[in-house]
């Protein structure tokens, strides 16, 4: 509530200057501005979370009457025309927890995704790259959730979308401004018979421009609607990058086509990552530091190949001496590992190969809005907080807040109030707010405690890792957390 | 800060403190509420007690638009105070929060009220199909409505104040019409300045400045086409002749429509409650807000709707809805609360006559 406050006083001062400028506006050029065209609902992004918001809402009868509109700089075309070879990949993949597929179900989008392209996976292998605890993540008898004994579904994320686009088409009544960049956002006027001198009127190249009683910001970690709003994003960087590949594996994983595992190994760096995607297929999320990651992405694909497989098998000493080397990683992680003992049975199968074009890397940010909502403005997804990847939860977080807020504004509609009101909205920021904090701060301190290389913290994590595995009732509690499925404290 | 007034009100009589010395004249009217006396007030007299202080008034009955005379069941000096509050009416931290919270509860009542009956306001006479329609395709308005088919409903809002219930029923997608009205120029004001924000408003909401006893004279029309909806929330106790304005209110409900109020109840804890804790302490509701001697007991305005055989022909059984103010969360529907403080109580009009 306090946010809510500050956030406020600091955007008074804006829309304050913006009315008088406005005035002025009016007096000039009072008789020639042209009637405002009025959305209910004016969403900027169509990422994952602006495309869920609006089918969301266009599926719903109860608010499917709204008038919406959506903005996206990208050619959306392209996005639901999306389509690869069954053996070729996208790098950008994400894990959907089964929470997040019941929505998408529900919205009808689900059907949509290229089911051949989705992959389940039913256990996870976490271990410390320094101690080697371990922690196994499969399910014990009897503590699987009902739905079944998936943890979570890898998809590419432009399968998610180019579904979402699909089923926005089929349900129609989205007015799509797409290949436009929103160029500026400012109060609308104060006529005689109405007053819009706090509405938001979005401004897309081309010069349409729309007023939105309700303004949703689902535009990314950049969002220029939260900084039309004055909502203020605090965090820090972590100086890491987050690399990605699509990777061709030896085989299907030591559980066959069924049993399907994710791995992650902490290393001081950074977190590591292999997540199974159908076939021989598998996606990696490798968090390492900047000159790191452009040195994988410097490398042949031999080389890079042996980096990735070194990752998930040899100490971090030789990691990082491997590292250092310009070149010629593939001969040196050859001898390295016939001096290096583990299960291999514990690890990922060998990567084999590496998708063409696919090698790419992010820097890796914490970010978390002071609060979700202005006057007439939400924030949904990276608009409103960036995690770190490391529990793959980024994406459905943004599901969670579209859902939440799709909620809001349906109780909004059949009660008569504004959808845009800061009243009606709240419950929005306090059913949400909470919630994605304590998970920015879980995986925050995740990765700050296992980026040390030594230390006090390392023995104390390897404590964390082994006790967490012996006690079976706890762990069944954090793979329901990863699930979605567990008691919401995420 | 302890008053001397609860203390008084322990007396059967129930003393009241005179604001207004005008008013002085009407406060015989209470005791309708107390059970005692209703078997000998018939609705007739209690309309006649009416009349004949109508035109007793010195000032006579306004027939201007804004008519805040002392002619009218409202106390002037209430009108002065809701003036004063009129400039935070919309903040949703200012000092109408407590109001805000609770109107989608207005609406689960109305709701709740409205299907608890097999007849509706449409079974028992046919609606003017121009209602029917929806409203005109303004590029303002927010909807395209699906809803066309169903019959819309016609809401009069009795004592609107800035309009937080006008509006959110004006909003609604079932809504053929509001007409709210209220006697405190300060706040209608408001209320219009307010509802300009919202260009889907405009074709469904009107305010008028009246109170309910003028509403015949400035817009005949209300009597005649009537309305599937009255509501008067959080008017009640700042009303000085409860009955008789009840009386005058009947009129405007169509057979088969509800008449639905809110008010609080007088006892300990809702003194305690709103003059004490909500004025002095927590200061979440601007101080002279409420006459704790105004307040009305459940039993007593269930009371008015049972009272006589007449009574009991022209409306349905009333239905009451407790609700609890819950600091950090808001309203909650507390069954039982009715009797302690703020409740809900819906009553559906059954007779065609409007003679009750
Ligand atoms: C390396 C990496 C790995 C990740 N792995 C996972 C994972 O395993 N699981 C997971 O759940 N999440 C993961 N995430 C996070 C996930 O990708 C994001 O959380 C998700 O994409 C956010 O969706 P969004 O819709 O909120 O924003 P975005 O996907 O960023 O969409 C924003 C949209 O807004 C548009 N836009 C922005 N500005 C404008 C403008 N001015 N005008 C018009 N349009 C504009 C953009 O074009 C874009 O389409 C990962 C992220 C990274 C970087």
């Amino acid at each position: 509530m306090e946010a809510v406050a500050r956030r406020k006083a600091a955007a008074y001062v804006c829309r304050s200057c913006t009315r008088q400028f406005q005035r002025q506006l009016r007096r000039n050029y009072s008789n020639s501005a042209p009637r405002p065209d009025i959305y209910d609902v004016v969403c900027v992004g169509g990422g994952p979370a602006g495309l869920s918001l609006l089918t969301a809402l266009r599926a719903n009868p109860v608010t499917s009457h709204l008038r919406v509109a959506l903005v996206e700089a990208q050619d959306l075309s392209k996005v639901k025309s999306w389509k690869l070879p069954p053996n070729k990949y996208s790098n950008r993949c994400s894990s959907l927890t089964p929470t997040s597929a019941l929505f998408l179900d529900q919205i009808g989008a689900w059907e949509h995704l290229d089911q051949t392209r989705v992959q389940p996976y039913h256990e996870m292998q976490v271990w410390d790259g320094v101690t080697d605890a371990r922690i196994e993540f499969d399910w014990a008898p009897g503590s699987a959730p009902v739905e079944g004994t998936t943890i979570a579904y890898m998809n590419e994320n432009l399968n998610l979308t180019s579904g979402l686009l699909k089923r926005l088409e089929q349900l129609g009544g989205v007015s799509v401004f797409e290949g436009a960049n929103v160029e500026n956002i400012t109060f609308g006027e104060e006529m005689e018979d109405l007053d819009l001198s706090q509405w938001p009127v979005v401004h897309i190249s081309g010069g349409k421009q729309l007023t939105a009683r309700l303004l949703v910001g689902a535009d990314g970690a950049n969002s220029p609607v939260r900084a039309f709003a004055g909502i203020d994003a605090k965090g820090w960087d972590y100086n890491r990058h987050g690399v990605v590949a699509t990777l061709e594996m030896e085989g299907e994983g030591w559980g066959g086509e069924h049993t399907k595992i994710a791995y992650q190994r902490f290393l001081p760096t950074g977190p590591v990552a292999m997540l199974p995607m159908p076939g021989n297929v598998a996606t990696l999320v490798w968090s390492t530091t900047p000159e790191n990651a452009s040195l994988l992405k410097s490398l042949s694909p031999k080389d890079f190949v042996a980096m990735v497989n070194a990752a998930f098998r040899l100490s971090t000493v030789d990691l990082a001496f491997m590292h250092t080397q310009g070149t010629d990683q593939d001969d040196e992680y050859s001898w390295r590992l016939q001096h290096t003992s583990f299960n291999p049975r514990a690890i990922p199968q060998t990567v084999v190969g590496v998708q063409e074009g696919t090698v790419a890397s992010f820097p890796l940010k914490m970010r978390h809005a002071d609060t979700y909502i202005g006057e007439r403005v939400a924030l949904v997804g990276d608009a409103a907080h960036t995690i770190h990847p490391l529990a793959g939860q980024g994406l459905n977080q943004g599901q969670g807040d579209v859902q939440s807020l799709v909620k809001t504004i349906e109780f909004a509609v059949t009660h008569g109030q504004d959808i845009g009101s800061i009243m009606s909205l709240e419950s929005y920021v306090s059913e949400r707010y909470t919630a994605n904090h304590v998970l920015l701060g879980v995986v925050d301190k995740l990765h700050k405690l296992y980026s040390a290389g030594s230390g006090p913290l390392v023995p104390l994590r390897s404590l964390g890792l082994n006790a967490v595995n012996a006690l079976g009732p706890l762990k069944s509690f954090f793979m329901k957390q990863a699930a979605g499925s567990g008691t919401k404290i995420f | 800060m302890l008053p001397s007034s609860p203390l008084r009100q322990l007396a059967p009589t129930m003393a009241r403190r005179v604001r207004n010395p005008k008013t002085v004249a009407r406060l015989a009217s209470i005791p309708q509420y107390s059970a005692p006396v209703t078997t000998t007030s018939s609705p007739s007299a209690t309309t006649q007690r009416w009349h004949s202080n109508h035109t007793s008034s010195p000032s006579g009955p306004s027939s201007s638009s804004s008519s805040s005379s002392s002619s009218s069941s409202v106390n002037p000096d209430e009108i002065s105070h809701f003036n004063a509050l009129a400039a935070t009416w919309w903040d949703p931290h200012g000092s109408s929060r407590a109001l805000h919270l609770m109107n989608p509860l207005r609406h689960d009542f109305i709701q709740n009220c409205r299907s608890s009956s097999p007849y509706s306001s449409f079974t028992v006479l046919t609606e003017d199909a121009s209602d029917l329609l929806p409203p005109s395709s303004d590029a303002a308005h927010n909807t395209t409505h699906n809803t066309a088919n169903v019959q819309k409903l016609r809401y009069l809002d009795i004592g609107c104040g800035g309009g937080i219930f006008a509006e959110s029923a004006a909003r609604l997608p079932t809504t053929s019409s509001v007409l709210a009205i209220d006697p405190s120029p300060g706040v209608l004001a408001i209320a219009r300045s307010h509802a300009k924000k919202d260009p889907g408003l405009s074709p469904k909401l009107t305010y008028l400045s009246s109170t309910i006893e003028s509403l015949p004279t400035l817009k005949p029309e209300a009597v005649t086409q009537k309305f599937d909806v009255v509501s008067c929330f959080e008017v009640i106790e700042h009303v000085d002749h409860p009955s008789l304005f009840l009386d005058h209110v009947a009129q405007f409900v169509k057979p088969g429509g509800w008449l639905v109020m809110s008010t609080i109840a007088r006892t300990w804890t809702s003194w305690f409650t709103t003059n004490f804790m909500a004025e002095d302490v927590l200061g979440i509701v601007p101080k002279g807000t409420h006459d704790w001697h105004k307040y009305i007991n459940e039993y007593e305005l269930r009371g008015y709707f049972e009272e006589t055989e007449e009574k009991r022909r022209f409306w349905g059984r009333p239905r009451a809805m407790g609700v609890v103010y819950v600091p950090g969360l808001g309203w909650k529907e507390v069954p039982g609360s009715e009797k302690v403080g703020n409740y809900f109580l819906g009553v559906q009009r059954l007779a065609g006559e409007d003679n009750a």
